[in-house]
């Protein structure tokens, strides 16, 4: 019987073969473009939030009660190094390192602007979060008074590689530090609150200049092996009650934000996608089932019931729906494999997407659960599309039918 | 077998173009009969044939096959009873235009759940004895007028109905193809043993069946 109503839905489905084709290639060609405008919007937030960890606060960071407040440097993390050791023994922590950051003001012979000193340890920056990802120019070696400066700071004060610049601070004695630097490396984070205003030094001169210890840090910050790891920041408040213990959506709320709207420009999209996948359905089913009163009016007098029209509709609208999801996962996936390695190239507008922390090249992510969810919507879709069309069967009497033929 | 009880039927009912369409019709249809309902246009041959395959309702009466009530069972029940125990052979030949002939002809025998073998080997003997064999894997649409209504015969008898309704099914033949089907329908009643009950005003056809029920304007006249 099964085997019968699926044979007449799978003839029926084809039996006006363009038709069907074209509805075939409007749901894969409209879900492909979906799936890839998913990818690109997940991408865009994945890749902003990953190098904004990856660049300075990782999954959780840790500072000094008051520091945050105050932001002074008399509120630092003492023996930062054998913190850093006994987090990287905690289960659920990947990779830790610490810094050190001072407030001041960078100059020129012609400009000066307000920025931050970060001391860095290029090695554990490294393992941290790959930095040599993010040199934009020039090369990752100090030297004996090198300087790495963010690209939009640089083009703020109009400094090049090899430029020189003073930067002045307060030291922890409160006494005015000045010190001349030559620029080594222009480094892009895409971290908008790093690239304008940020200065890189090796860290121990950095200590040495504010009159700290060797190991003071006003950061330590981790990356946990699981994202989502809501117990991982409990337990490290309690293992170091004296320091503040952040997450990454705390210290950048505006960039989980960022991500909750390209969610929900995800969830509109995917509502038009799918409103215009379900109108396409349904105007073909209408449409073929409404060709068809005759022949469902004779199925129904020779003891085809209503129940088997009802299974062969759906199955018809489904075997359509399921080629045209095959075909737009196979363009989606086509699609997002492409972005994901070789991006989409907006270098015109790469000012305004600096402005957003977003690279000029925009790399998508895939994940399955673009796949899956379209498939669940474009089955629902399917399956609502004949219950209109289904009415006008179900109210249908076979000898009205037989009447007419004559 | 077959009996219906005062039966009326309306088309129209009490409105201004009321037709009567059946009018306390009483008739008794034996097993294994071989009957034609006659009369000339209009006087409700195919209604009362309908009304007999539960296809169409009637307004009063009582219509019972094997004695069992069939008139105000429910859709569902009609449906059933279709399937099981009626086959039809309509004037148009109302073949299913995607399926082509032995899926038409095996169709039904498909919805009761046969096995593939058995209504293989069904399919093929109807065909035999209907003699289009050759034209099993082709479309209805492919098929002259003739062929089309003996693969609608065949349909209707492959799943050995209890009984077959056939309403005019000579009606688009020519007298080569009228004689031909008759003759089948004849060896069918025979062998298989089924109930075959016609609408016809072919004279042809009045003369081969044994028995003869004269309609006119609604009303049985003679029986």
């Amino acid at each position: 019987m099964f085997k019968t109503i699926l044979h007449l839905a799978y003839k029926n489905a084809f039996l006006r073969r363009s038709r069907a084709i074209l509805l075939i290639v409007m749901i894969g060609v409209s879900m492909a473009i979906m799936i890839t405008l998913e990818g690109l919007y997940d991408g865009m937030t994945v890749h902003m939030i990953e190098k904004t960890k990856r660049s300075d606060s990782g999954d959780i960071s840790l500072f000094a009660k008051k520091y945050r407040i105050e932001g002074d440097i008399r509120f630092h993390i003492n023996d930062a190094d054998k913190k850093v050791s006994k987090l990287k023994n905690l289960t659920g922590v990947k990779e830790a390192l610490w810094r050190i950051e001072s407030s001041g003001l960078v100059q020129t012979a012609r400009k000066s602007r307000p920025a931050k000193l970060i001391g860095i340890d290029l090695q554990a920056e490294e393992q941290f979060g790959k930095f040599s990802d993010f040199l934009q120019e020039g090369s990752l070696d100090f030297g004996k008074n090198g300087i790495f400066i963010g690209n939009e700071l640089a083009k703020k004060l109009g400094v090049h590689l090899h430029s020189k610049l003073i930067f002045s601070m307060q030291d922890s004695k409160h006494q005015l530090q000045s010190v001349a630097f030559r620029i080594k490396a222009i480094i892009h984070t895409t971290n908008v609150s790093l690239d304008p205003q940020g200065l890189y030094i090796a860290r121990e001169k950095l200590n040495q200049l504010l009159s700290l210890e060797k190991n003071s840090a006003t950061q330590i910050a981790l990356m946990s092996k699981h994202t989502d790891d809501a117990g991982l920041q409990k337990r490290i408040q309690q293992e170091f009650p004296n320091l503040n213990v952040q997450s990454f959506t705390e210290l950048y709320p505006q960039l989980k934000e960022t991500e909750q709207i390209f969610k929900k420009f995800n969830q509109i999209s995917f509502f038009i996608v799918m409103s215009v996948i379900f109108v396409g359905i349904l105007g073909v089913m209408y449409v073929s089932i409404l060709d068809r009163v005759r022949e469902f009016g004779i199925l129904l007098s020779i003891g085809y019931s209503y129940r088997y029209i009802r299974l062969q509709v759906l199955f018809e609208a489904v075997v359509l729906g399921l080629l045209g999801y095959i075909l737009g996962a196979l363009l989606g996936w086509a699609f997002l494999e492409y972005l994901k390695n070789y991006g989409l190239d907006f270098r015109l507008f790469s000012d305004g997407l600096s402005m957003f922390g977003l690279d000029s090249t925009l790399y998508a992510t895939i994940k399955t659960a673009y796949f899956s969810s379209t498939f669940i919507a474009i089955i629902v879709a399917s399956m609502l599309s004949v219950i209109l069309p289904l009415r006008k069967i179900k109210i249908l009497k076979p000898i009205e039918v037989i009447r007419s033929i004559g | 077998m077959i009996e219906l009880k005062s039966v009326d039927k309306y088309f129209y009912k009490s409105q201004e173009r009321e037709v009567h369409a059946l009018r306390d019709i009483n008739l008794t249809i034996q097993e294994g009969e071989f009957s034609v309902i006659t009369g000339p246009s209009g006087c409700g041959k195919t209604t009362l044939l309908n009304t007999i395959g539960v296809l169409d309702t009637i307004d009063n009466g009582e219509i019972y096959l094997q004695n069992r009530e069939i008139a105000n069972l429910s859709s569902k029940e009609k449906t059933e009873i279709r399937l099981k125990e009626i086959g039809f052979v309509f004037q148009a030949y109302n073949l299913i235009p995607v399926l082509n002939v032995e899926e038409n002809i095996g169709f039904i025998m498909r919805l009761q759940g046969y096995s593939q073998d058995t209504i293989k080997a069904r399919v093929r003997e109807i065909a035999s004895l209907l003699q289009i064999e050759k034209q099993l894997g082709a479309l209805p649409n492919f098929l002259s007028g003739g062929q089309q209504q003996r693969v609608a015969v065949a349909r209707a008898v492959a799943s050995k109905p209890k009984i077959i309704l056939a309403d005019e099914p000579t009606a688009n033949l020519d007298s080569k193809n009228s004689t031909a089907l008759m003759e089948m329908m004849h060896e069918l009643n025979k062998k298989e043993g089924i109930t075959i009950l016609f609408s016809s005003h072919d004279d042809y056809v009045i003369k081969n069946a044994r028995r003869t029920i004269l309609l006119n304007d609604g009303e049985i006249i003679e029986s």
